[in-house]
């Protein structure tokens, strides 16, 4: 009787390519390369501008920290800080709420689902721009639809106009924003929960836990990267807000609905002081990327979310 | 002998008439022409910028009669007021020249002479083979062309687009024989159009009536508001309210010496007489811009109001506005208190060579056509009246023999009172510091003594001396 010699082969290791260490990068390069040229150059470059004097875009010498000094003590730089802070702090909270709780509901299935969910997609589908002018047409003063027929007729609002009321005007925006993005949240948030694994349900039932415990205690954390991700990336969006108040207030009344975005837009296409632009381009950068870094880390480690 | 020298008397004749023929035929086939003016420049491609409204609209369907009769392929380009001078002034600021022309409106003029990149024309006036005998340059409307396009002893521009505030009423309601006797009897003088700042203040008073109220002998369904302004930051609120009201007050927003003088007794009464017109004003006129104005007019709840000349011609027209031929126009009203020069706000518009322009004959000669009498006319029988930068306009039948009449009779009033912005490198950034203050004022959360001061505060940290020599 023969034997076999049964001694272990150890796997053979892939065969390196003759490219050897340096091949991935290589794969990887032409993203990076694209990536460097999109996005790192002009950001430097906005750097080197804003520590530069620059006149009618003519570069002229080198200023130090005036353009970040001049910004830093301007009052309509604060002003445009607290009004994208009021503007994030409430449209984005309630647009995570009402997505979640619309995600929810549409995961316990509901009837036309399949004309329902592209329906919701509308807000978000038009571009920033339409949903101004849209508005615009239902709330102008005197002449909106929604203004003319109902908030004037029934005396809701009969004395000033959404976007012309200094007190209003902020909070009729957020209203707009939260319109547009929430069916955003809740697809996202959807799309999120139809992903998770069933099993975890199934011993939940097993174990006779309730739709509460279930929610808190499983739904919640297996959806907590996407929760994280989509809230981070409406957050950011939503401080970056532009289209809409340009469309509608132009960032007035006053200074009452002036974001970062439109003063920076009116400093460089008004003012032309692109140092000062760019010095406010940069600061919120930073801002964002310290809150980022806090979140990121937070997330991480507390939700496990990355 | 009388027979024979008759006869060699009317050959004389006869010959110095057949040569003055002759120098007749050959000066005619000289004449100077666009087609023969163009022919080096057969085949080139130029690129204008300019702003969409109606008459650019119209215009643009006549640029292929250019293109046909010279060769040169005009590319006309037309983008919104804020796009045209956004992208306007960073082609000319940048030197790329994308555009070989672009459309600055005065208040731009300031910034971009005082950064050097605005090319004059005064070569191309003086040379006869590219300037027609016939350009008539006396004839262009003043003093919107001269504040407008000439500066330091140079010509940079023609005159290309006029436009004009005007006053815009409802000529039923101020003809209504109801209302005209309750106003006299309230006011103590007739009811018509305003020609003073204080009728045009009364007659915002009288009308404005809540819901329920009659109006013209009929129930008013809604509110009615007797006067609407432009009120939106931006836009022209700050023009119209600098040159419609506070100049006539005799105030300015800047002295002689070019310092803000925000802070004048003069500005603070026409602020307190601007927040006084916001009180009959339809809610929402801090959010009203240069559209919403006609908007309004057009829906018919408003009696009356300041707007721009060119935006009324897209709306008093048969299938406009239920209210077509309703209307009354007038030149902007002047104050009856003040006796210095009335002042009205104009906007004098002009394309610019680009100093970085490739073609920049074939653009002269394009701009030049522009401006000629004849396009001129086309462009007033396309559109049955347009708004002019020829004085010859006026008298043509298309601008006197129409239902319009009134209202090209008071753009022709707003035009002989209103100058080109003066050149402030900053004015966009003063335009929005006044901007606010005017919104403020208006809705009453700032006072016109506060608003004078804040206003005067906010221009002089953005400028000490914001004129240029």
């Amino acid at each position: 009787m023969s034997t076999i010699d049964a001694a272990p082969v150890a796997p053979a290791k892939p065969a390196r390519r003759d490219s050897g260490l340096w091949y991935p990068y290589l794969l990887i390069a032409p993203t990076m390369i694209t990536l460097t040229i999109v996005s790192l150059v002009p950001f430097l470059y906005a750097a080197y501008l804003s520590l530069h004097e620059v006149k009618y875009g003519q570069v002229r010498g080198f200023a130090w920290f005036d353009n970040y000094a001049a910004l830093l003590t301007d009052g309509r730089f604060w002003n445009s800080m607290w009004v994208a802070f009021v503007f994030v702090t409430i449209a984005v909270p309630i647009e995570f709420m009402l997505g979640l709780v619309g995600a929810l509901v549409l995961q316990q299935g509901v009837r036309f689902e399949r004309f329902v969910v592209p329906f919701l997609f509308i807000p978000t589908m038009m571009a920033p721009i339409v949903v101004g002018l849209l508005w615009k047409i239902m709330l102008a003063g005197s002449w909106g639809i929604l203004s003319y027929n109902i908030l004037e007729r029934f005396d809701i609002l009969s004395e000033t106009s959404a976007f012309a009321s200094p007190t209003l005007a902020l909070y009729t925006l957020i209203f707009v924003d939260i319109w547009q993005w929430t069916p955003f949240m809740m697809l996202a948030f959807f799309a999120g929960l139809q992903a998770l694994p069933l099993n975890p349900y199934r011993a939940a039932a097993v174990d006779g836990a309730d739709p509460v415990q279930v929610f808190f205690r499983i739904t919640l954390p297996m959806l907590a990267p996407v929760l994280a991700v989509v809230g981070l990336l409406r957050l950011i969006d939503a401080f970056k807000i532009f289209d809409s108040i340009f469309i509608l207030t132009g960032g007035g009344p006053g200074t009452a609905t002036e974001s970062p975005s439109i003063l920076a837009y009116k400093i460089v296409f008004e003012y032309w002081e692109i140092g000062k632009a760019t010095a406010l381009a940069v600061l919120v950068w930073l801002v964002f990327f310290v809150f980022c870094s806090l979140f990121y880390q937070i997330a991480k480690k507390r939700l496990k979310a990355f | 002998m009388r027979t024979k020298g008759k006869l060699s008397r009317l050959r004389a004749a006869t010959t110095v008439l057949a040569g003055l023929g002759v120098v007749a035929w050959a000066g005619t086939a000289g004449a100077w022409s666009y087609k023969e003016a163009a022919e080096p420049y057969k085949g080139t491609t130029v690129t204008i910028l300019d702003e969409i409204t109606p008459l650019q609209e119209a215009f643009a369907k006549l640029v292929p009669q250019f293109n046909e009769e010279t060769g040169i392929n005009v590319n006309y380009q037309l983008l919104n007021h804020f796009e045209v001078i956004s992208r306007g002034q960073a082609d000319l600021l940048s030197g790329q020249g994308e555009f070989d022309a672009i459309l600055l409106h005065s208040a731009q003029a300031g910034l971009l002479l005082d950064a050097g990149v605005l090319a004059p024309i005064d070569d191309y006036l003086a040379n006869e083979k590219l300037t027609s005998p016939d350009i008539d340059l006396a004839d262009i409307i003043e003093p919107g062309w001269s504040s407008s396009s000439k500066y330091g002893g140079k010509t940079y521009a023609f005159l290309t687009w006029a436009y004009n505030s005007i006053y815009w009423a409802r000529k039923d309601l101020l003809e209504h024989p109801d209302e005209q006797a309750a106003f006299k009897a309230k006011y103590g003088y007739d009811l018509a159009p305003a020609e003073t700042m204080q009728q045009m203040r009364d007659i915002a008073e009288f009308f404005t009536r809540k819901k329920g109220e009659k109006l013209a002998g009929k129930a008013l369904e809604s509110d009615f508001y007797g006067m609407l302004q432009e009120g939106i930051k931006g836009g022209s609120t700050v023009p119209l309210l600098w040159n419609g009201i506070i100049k006539n007050f005799g105030g300015d927003l800047f002295d002689a010496e070019g310092r803000p003088s925000f802070d004048t007794p003069e500005v603070v009464a026409a602020l307190k007489f601007w927040a006084e017109l916001w009180k009959f004003a339809p809610p929402g006129q801090a959010e009203a811009s240069l559209i919403d104005v006609p908007t309004i007019m057009g829906q018919g709840i408003v009696a009356q109001t300041i707007a721009w000349s060119d935006f009324v011609l897209g709306v008093d027209r048969p299938g406009a506005s239920p209210l077509t031929g309703q209307f009354t126009y007038r030149r902007v009203p002047y104050n009856g208190e003040y006796k210095g020069a009335r002042s009205a706000e104009t906007e004098p518009s002009i394309l610019i060579l680009s100093k970085a322009s490739k073609n920049p004959e074939a653009t002269y000669l394009f701009l030049q056509w522009m401006t000629d009498k004849a396009t001129q006319l086309k462009l007033a029988e396309s559109m049955k009246g347009a708004v002019p930068m020829r004085n010859s306009m006026w008298n043509q039948t298309v601008y006197t023999d129409t239902p319009l009449a009134e209202l090209f009779v008071a753009m022709k009033g707003s035009l002989s009172d209103g100058v080109a912005k003066p050149r402030a490198p900053k004015i966009y950034e003063l335009y929005d510091a006044i901007g606010g203050i005017a919104q403020e004022v208006g809705l009453g959360t700032l006072s016109p003594e506060d608003g004078a001061k804040k206003g005067q505060e906010l221009m002089l940290a953005i400028c000490e001396k914001c004129l240029l020599p």
